[in-house]
């Protein structure tokens, strides 16, 4: 038998589909998944807020604060005048429209680190840092900073973010996610959900803020400087900086403020008065300048 | 950052990937229609071989790697199961370089014919998903007769 050689120009190896196809399909039911996630966790969060007590938040809140290294919540006075300061704002809550929503008592403690930061927990633990004290250059300015974070408080966004990485860590727990080479882009999906949540959050907490703002010195006058310091700090991204603000947990300094800017002058709320002066020595323990 | 980075990464392996494996695909075909005449054929184990007067083994071997395109892909599809696309050719493009390589050097020995061809396959490295090499091994090796 003679041997004819037979040239082979079929591929059967290769499935004829385009890779870019293969991954949009591959990518598109991550994102399902990734929606469907969120919602399931918008649920389960929102029943949490609800059913949760009082007294089990604390609890939490106890036990999440308790760890944090280089905390003072007590014998220092600074944190007399920062609980008065809130409670001012507070008081008048029912000068603004918005309606009075139950939770903990709030608890003021200082942490002992350079960043300028503030933060809220479950049990409304509020927390300042030391390079915030140090940083702010009026009452209004730190002022405006604690009415963000009672904002936080009265839209529950700590126990909201509480039920939610609760239900996204046992999800991702189950599913594996996180190992292997989806390693770098699933939970990137899941991160920009989030974020994009926790976005929203903090600006419903900005508008809250300025509205008590409002209530307490009548003007919102320097009470954005604080965020215009950071913002000429900040790098200015130019055209990708919407990109940059989808993997942020709190939007863009510029954005921030325009968006309160906006929100005063609709209200017709006044941008300007006289800067309420802060005690001597609050960068220092018990205001004993020079530290 | 987080993001941009492996997306940048995925976009480098994709247009990089994509050119390479056309350019090796070309060449293959190439390859093939050249070494055509010289036949490769199985015998069974009571079947009698070919008469020769020499015989030589000959091994073609290729290590081939995947870009990050493809792991990518992969691991999505991992999460949802089917036909890994983009492995497909990876292997294939493997196993025919691997058979060409053997067969190269059994025509330039003078083979006439090639008996009984065998495949062998081995991972390397990848043995935590994460990190380290992925890649594969193909290793094709037959007698050639002349």
């Amino acid at each position: 038998m003679k041997f004819v050689p037979k040239e082979i120009t079929k591929e059967v190896n290769v499935t004829p589909v385009h890779p870019l196809v293969n991954l949009a399909y591959l990518l598109g039911t991550v994102t399902l998944a990734g929606i469907v996630i969120y919602v399931v966790l918008g649920l389960i969060a929102s029943q949490l807020v609800k059913r949760i007590g009082i007294e089990t938040e604390e609890q939490i809140g106890a036990s999440l604060v308790n760890s944090l290294p280089n905390r003072i919540d007590t014998g220092d006075s600074r944190l007399e005048y920062l609980q008065d300061l809130t409670s001012s704002l507070q008081d008048n809550l029912s000068q603004t429209e918005i309606a009075v929503v139950e939770y903990p008592p709030v608890k003021i403690s200082i942490l002992d680190m350079p960043e300028e930061n503030a933060m809220v927990t479950a049990g409304s633990h509020l927390m300042v840092t030391e390079g915030l004290l140090d940083q702010v250059e009026s009452e209004n300015e730190l002022a405006f900073v604690l009415a963000h974070e009672l904002g936080h408080l009265h839209n529950r966004d700590p126990l909201d973010a509480l039920g939610r990485s609760l239900v996204l860590m046992t999800v991702s727990g189950l599913l594996g996610v996180g190992q292997g080479p989806n390693s770098v882009l699933v939970p990137n999906v899941l991160n920009l959900t989030e974020q994009g949540h926790s976005r929203t959050q903090e600006t419903m907490a900005d508008e809250y803020a300025i509205a008590l703002m409002m209530a307490r010195y009548d003007h919102g006058g320097h009470s954005l400087d604080f965020f215009r310091r950071l913002q000429s700090e900040e790098f200015d991204l130019g055209v990708l900086s919407p990109v940059a603000e989808w993997q942020q947990t709190h939007p863009l300094t510029d954005n921030r403020i325009e968006r309160l800017e906006s929100i005063a002058e609709a209200s017709d709320w006044p941008l300007t008065g006289n800067p309420t002066s802060l005690p001597e020595g609050i960068e220092c323990a018990n205001f004993e300048a020079p530290c | 950052m987080e993001l941009l980075v492996p997306l940048i990464l995925i976009g480098v392996g994709f247009f990089v990937g994509r050119h390479f494996e056309a350019k090796h695909y070309a060449s293959i075909r190439d390859r093939e229609k050249k070494t055509l005449h010289v036949p490769m054929m199985n015998f069974g184990a009571k079947q009698d071989l070919p008469y020769a007067h020499d015989a030589q083994l000959f091994v073609g071997s290729v290590v081939v790697a995947n870009d990050y395109f493809k792991t990518i892909s992969a691991g999505l599809r991992n999460l949802v199961g089917g036909r890994v696309v983009v492995y497909e050719s990876l292997v294939d493009r493997g196993r025919r370089e691997a058979l060409l390589r053997m067969k190269e050097e059994a025509i330039e020995w003078g083979a006439s014919q090639i008996v009984n061809v065998r495949f062998e396959t081995s991972s390397i490295g990848g043995k935590s998903r994460d990190q380290g090499l992925s890649a594969v091994e193909i290793m094709a090796y037959g007698t050639a007769i002349r």
